[in-house]
């Protein structure tokens, strides 16, 4: 008789995953349930449903929502342009290929207190090295208030943004690039395909999964953006640059009115599991040898 | 020609990374008359180091330093006594009706959780336990957020790692946890390292749940040490940015430590890089 395979030998994984399972059910999933408990709580400890309605009516809470959702579009796009190419441009250099990769990255790494930090001292309008640059060129700085004015408060925030992940979609693009086959583009050369043909029809489609990994996995971070605008504009000036994160902050641990930050917190939630959602279905097959 | 062109857009790309760092830099160690200077010096200034002294030697920065690496390094083992088993529990045995895939998806989606959402119940949750302010409260909120990343770059390392070779050992007489111990965890050994380091870097960056669990200077980390600073109304620039460059160093050296598994660890291993 053969001996039996050893995985086979009264194999349970189990015990082996419970005190995983134990944490994350302690640490994820009972805070989910009590957050809904907290939220449908009012002040005297009665059920109600005031916190969800009170949503509805609330300017601030929309304009956060509006401002959040244009700020991820926003620098979606801007950063996923200017990653691919980045990518293409430093995957079609003879030399020095890996030198700037390693540097083109750095922002991306750095704690986002302390990239915030450095960009609150470029931004100042008085004493800033970006205005003081531009004086220097002979520009009149006097309305360039950066993160300190109504109408461009935002965009800064989203330069920041830009400036701090276009390395991450960067980082990857430039993986998916380098793990297409040299086949099928040479085979396209060979058919007379030119440059931008190639791009569009052979090197793109090759690339989809990467992308779409890259733009939903940086679109879950975006859309709860936080440690940036805290240090950059605590939201303002006003509530210009006033994201749901933040307000749900400022909601709880402000105004201690806890279960309405709690019931506004499921809106984030519902959004980040759109995201959640298209993620799992491209990771999912990409992991189906794991057994 | 062209190609000279491409150089050059590399190089301009490079310095518009790099410039806002090299700023911060210089702030920090720029006597304060240099700091504000019009026009900007970027270079050319007389260096000083007080800046560094005034943060890390009669000022806080020093505590929230060793703060930050206790609760990074608190974390990262957790989550790794507790997550590496799991990943391998996920990948070395028999699961039912696709079990193991069930369970590391769901795994992977309390990650996705956005922290505000959770950080709500969590600060009720740990001021009844009485572990707001505490180093120990911090680092158990970063064991849960740092486990499915274990989980899932570690189920993949195990994946890569054929079978056959643990079984053969089985078959020798070693058990189960023996072979673990002996055969694989040294054949995936820098997949943990990376892992590890991962966990490090992230339980060192954090920001928004350390904010709201510590409050008091014994208990806060460097990154809301620094944040304290920027919103007081009169902000000491050189302290900070000197906290700031001491806070970006070790995450510099530990990605170019990991640089082969970076992409692998920023898409929680989906690309293998």
């Amino acid at each position: 008789m053969t001996q039996r395979r050893p995985h086979l030998l009264g194999a349970s994984g189990l015990p082996w995953i419970l005190p995983a399972v134990a944490v994350l059910l302690a640490l994820s999933i009972y805070p989910l349930i009590y957050a809904v408990k907290v939220s449908l709580t009012g002040p005297g400890g009665a059920f109600t449903f005031a916190n969800f309605a009170r949503l509805a009516g609330d300017r601030v809470f929309a304009a956060a929502g509006v401002q959040t959702l244009v700020l991820t579009i926003a620098a979606l796009i801007i950063e996923f342009t200017l990653g691919l190419a980045l990518a293409l441009l430093i995957d079609s250099l003879a030399r020095a290929k890996s030198f700037f990769r390693a540097g083109l990255l750095i922002p991306m790494l750095l704690p986002p207190v302390v990239a915030a930090v450095a960009w609150r001292l470029i931004f100042n309008p008085q004493f800033g090295v970006l205005n003081g640059t531009l004086r220097e060129l002979g520009l009149n700085t006097a309305s360039l208030l950066w993160t300190g004015g109504d109408r461009s408060a935002l965009a800064s925030v989203i330069l920041v943004d830009v400036w701090e992940w276009t390395p991450f979609l960067f980082l990857l693009l430039s993986a998916g690039l380098q793990a297409i086959p040299p086949e099928p583009v040479e085979a396209a050369r060979i058919d007379g395909a030119g440059a931008w043909q190639i791009f569009r029809d052979v090197t793109l489609p090759l690339l989809r999964p990467v992308i779409l990994l890259a733009l939903l996995l940086r679109a879950m971070d975006l859309v709860r953006i936080f440690d940036q605008i805290f240090i950059l504009t605590q939201g303002g000036p006003g509530t210009a640059t006033e994201t749901v994160s933040l307000y749900i902050y400022r909601t709880a641990f402000r105004f201690s009115n806890f279960g309405y930050a709690a019931a506004m917190s499921f809106v984030l939630l519902a959004a980040t599991m759109v995201f959640a959602r298209g993620l799992a279905q491209i990771m999912r097959p990409r992991t189906a040898g794991v057994r | 020609m062209k190609a000279v062109l491409r150089y050059l857009a590399a190089v301009a790309a490079l310095m518009a990374a790099l410039a806002p760092v090299y700023w911060l830099v210089t702030i920090s160690l720029k006597r304060e008359i240099d700091q504000f200077a019009y026009p900007p010096r970027w270079i050319g200034f007389a260096p000083t180091l007080q800046h560094y002294v005034e943060a890390f030697g009669s000022g806080s920065f020093g505590m929230y330093f060793t703060n930050s690496v206790l609760l990074a390094a608190m974390s990262t083992v957790a989550a790794l006594l507790i997550g590496v088993p799991a990943a391998y529990g996920l990948t070395r045995f028999e699961w039912p009706r696709d079990w193991n895939n069930r369970i590391a998806d769901w795994i992977l989606s309390t990650r996705m959780l956005p922290p505000i959402v959770t950080i709500v119940p969590l600060f009720l949750m740990l001021r009844e336990m009485h572990l707001i302010n505490s180093l120990l409260g911090l680092a158990i909120v970063y064991t849960g957020f740092n486990l499915p990343f274990v989980v899932w770059m570690m189920r993949g390392f195990f994946a890569e790692v054929p079978r056959e070779i643990e079984e053969a050992a089985m078959l020798d007489g070693e058990s189960r946890v023996g072979a673990l111990m002996r055969i694989v965890l040294p054949l995936v050994k820098p997949g943990l390292a990376a892992t590890a380091v991962f966990c490090l870097v992230v339980a060192w960056n954090e920001f928004l749940f350390a904010l709201i669990l510590t409050q008091t200077n014994a208990a806060m980390t460097l990154p809301v040490g620094i944040a304290s600073r920027v919103t007081q109304y009169e902000i000491k620039w050189g302290a900070m940015s000197a906290a700031g460059v001491v806070a970006m160093l070790p995450v510099l050296v530990f990605a170019t430590a990991v640089q082969k598994y970076l992409v692998r660890g920023l898409s929680l291993g989906a690309v293998k890089g």
